[in-house]
């Protein structure tokens, strides 16, 4: 019986809003006709037609929310469309779907929100027959058509009034309230191909975000490798060493001391060879670029680095072209036989531009185990795109583009 | 001897000093940046100065930066680099002012204590120690400069120059007499082209020839 009641109440509210909504609604029609039209003159609609769009659209999802919330289903009304670019706008289908329901949502608002109005009417007017008869006299009241002239038809008026708004309120208002919750729901809600680019710009963003956070993570690793538990490997070889010298005298002592000096020392070694893997450390120190003119100055084919200005690069993006020239550098000197490799950087706008060229033979096959599949499936990760052209005979050019965002 | 240490990891500049004690070094203080670094040297004019690559508060290569700039304001104040990893990049522009008193080692050395000493009486005689990964790096990745020219011996014998060693240390070490090593330095002097002036330049300019062919 509660039960009956709440939901009742509920879409009572729910459509006496919708009639308000709808009223607004109406007058909002004629206001978008017009601020269209503005757009033949001197332009204004350029620059008013957007953020009236904006208004329809923050609009349009107030209302798909609380039909959703009514539904009790998830709101999703996929990406806004970009405000700022004028053409795409208008043709969106998003801006498309706001405007036709715009039009429909009064036709409908406003009769359910009468029917919502009477049942309510009905239950708040029923209270004031007794008064009415009892009261003033002169004029006559009716309920249902008969005339209140006593206690007792006033009594049973409200009786009668009451249990017609109970009726309405029960039988009536829920299914309409949800019936109309429903057809707006549907004209709002986004279409299959629009939630799924919409997924795929979030699923984008949230990709980078991770290999992102993934590069400051074996950044942070390195750093605690070897400022803490290398540094503490030496401080240990260090009192090894000294003890060494002080235990001269027994030489057993002193050749246990010295294995576990030398154990230690390949521990240094091998921990060094493992952070170098995690995050190369030079790039830690010295960025980027000076971590490629590290890595030209100890490669035995006379290599050179063109960087332009590249401004602050997102750290993925950083150690992914760093691995990127690593490894076609590699494969220069080691497969193609080259004489002269040049390695160019350039920042584009949202992209960073790495080309790695070499005079050597060609020829590279990419099924056989060459650097260019790790190439690809790191670049890949980024959402960059790989282009090796490498004819036999030569030259080879490995061409990667990053994004990194803006 | 006094020294100045540029350490932020208090482990390894407490171990230092306690080695340094035992060996009859002074330590007139231990700085914990670049900054303090710098202004200790200035107070204390030591005859050395350990530094470490990374310095707070980055932790990048400003130990490299305030080495080079001690030795800029203090006369080539002699300086040992202490590094976690091998960059040949970092030696190189330590050796570039060709004014002798560097030394650039793994921290690893430092464990053996005898062989870290004598670097660094090296260093402050005015002496060239490079850690000997540094100059694998650069024996084993450079085969086509004129350096592929020496012979096995020659590239030892160089190797061990730039270790720091003298004439007699290295023969000693590959175990020949010292007019032989002699003639090897100067086969070595000769096939990277550096004319006989001083000799102790020359040592110097041979390690920085490496460096220098990139």
């Amino acid at each position: 019986m509660r039960d009956v009641w709440e939901r009742a109440r509920r879409a009572c509210g729910y459509l006496l809003v919708g009639l308000g909504a709808g009223m607004v609604s109406m007058v909002m029609l004629p206001l978008t006709v017009a601020v269209a039209l503005t757009v033949v003159v001197a332009g204004l609609g350029y620059f008013a037609l957007p953020r009236w769009l904006g208004v329809v659209r923050a609009w349009a999802d107030l209302h798909h929310g609380r039909a959703a919330r009514l539904l009790g289903l998830p709101a999703d009304r996929g990406p806004a469309p970009d405000r700022s670019r004028f053409g795409p706008l208008t043709k969106a289908p998003s801006t498309r779907r706001d405007l036709v329901w715009l039009l429909l949502f009064p036709l409908s608002s406003v009769p359910a929100g009468l029917v919502a109005l009477l049942a309510a009417g009905l239950a708040a007017t029923s209270v004031l027959l007794p008064f009415w008869w009892a009261m003033p006299p002169g004029q006559e009241l009716q309920a249902f058509g008969a005339p209140v002239t006593g206690w007792g038809t006033a009594l049973t008026g409200i009786a009668a009034q009451l249990g017609a708004s109970a009726a309405l309120g029960g039988l009536v208002l829920s299914p309409l309230a949800r019936a109309h919750a429903r057809m707006n729901f549907r004209l709002l809600a986004p279409s299959e191909a629009e939630l799924l680019a919409g997924r795929v710009d979030e699923l984008t963003r949230t990709r980078a975000d991770v290999v992102d956070a993934h590069g400051a993570e074996l950044r942070r690793i390195e750093r605690d490798l070897h400022d803490g538990t290398q540094a503490r490997l030496v401080s240990i070889a260090m009192q090894l060493g000294v003890a060494e010298e002080a235990v001269q005298g027994d030489p057993r002592v002193a050749a246990l001391l010295r294995d576990a000096h030398t154990g230690t020392e390949e521990a240094m070694e091998e921990l060094r060879d493992c952070i170098r893997g995690i995050y190369p450390p030079i790039l830690a120190d010295r960025g980027l670029v000076g971590a490629l003119r590290a890595l030209a100055a100890r490669t035995t084919v006379p290599t050179r680095l063109d960087a332009g200005e590249l401004g602050t690069l997102p750290l993925a993006a950083e150690t992914a072209a760093y691995f990127v020239v690593t490894e076609a550098v590699t494969n220069a000197v080691r497969h193609g036989r080259a004489g002269a490799i040049t390695v160019r950087l350039a920042r584009e706008d949202d992209a960073l531009r790495v080309v790695v060229h070499d005079d050597g033979t060609g020829g590279v096959d990419e099924s056989r185990g060459s650097g260019v599949v790790g190439i690809r499936r790191r670049v890949a990760a980024l959402d960059g795109t790989v282009r090796v052209t490498s004819p036999v005979g030569g030259p080879t050019e490995v061409e990667v583009e990053l994004p990194c965002g803006s | 001897m006094r020294v100045v240490i540029a350490e932020d990891n208090v482990l390894l500049s407490a171990g230092l000093e306690l080695l340094l004690a035992t060996r009859g070094f002074e330590v007139a203080e231990i700085a914990g940046d670049a900054e303090a670094f710098a202004a200790a040297v200035e107070r204390h004019r030591p005859d050395l100065a350990i530094v470490d690559v990374r310095l707070p508060p980055d932790f990048r290569d400003e130990g490299i930066h305030a080495a080079i700039e001690a030795r800029r304001r203090h006369d080539a104040l002699p300086v040992l680099v202490l590094s976690q990893y091998v960059e040949q990049d970092y030696a190189g522009e330590l050796l570039a002012d060709g004014r002798g008193g560097v030394g650039y080692l793994l921290k690893d050395r430092v464990g053996r204590v005898s062989e870290f000493v004598d670097a660094l009486h090296r260093v402050a005689g005015g002496g060239t120690v490079m850690d000997p990964g540094v100059v694998r790096q650069l024996l084993t990745r450079r085969p086509r400069d004129p350096l592929e020219s020496l012979t096995p011996r020659e590239q030892e014998v160089l190797a061990l120059m730039a270790e720091g060693l003298g004439n007699g240390e290295i023969a000693e070490r590959i175990v020949v007499t010292e007019n032989a090593v002699h003639k090897h330095i100067g086969n070595v002097f000769a096939k990277l082209g550096l004319a006989p002036t001083d000799t102790g330049h020359r040592r110097v300019r041979a390690v920085l020839a490496y460096l220098d062919r990139r």
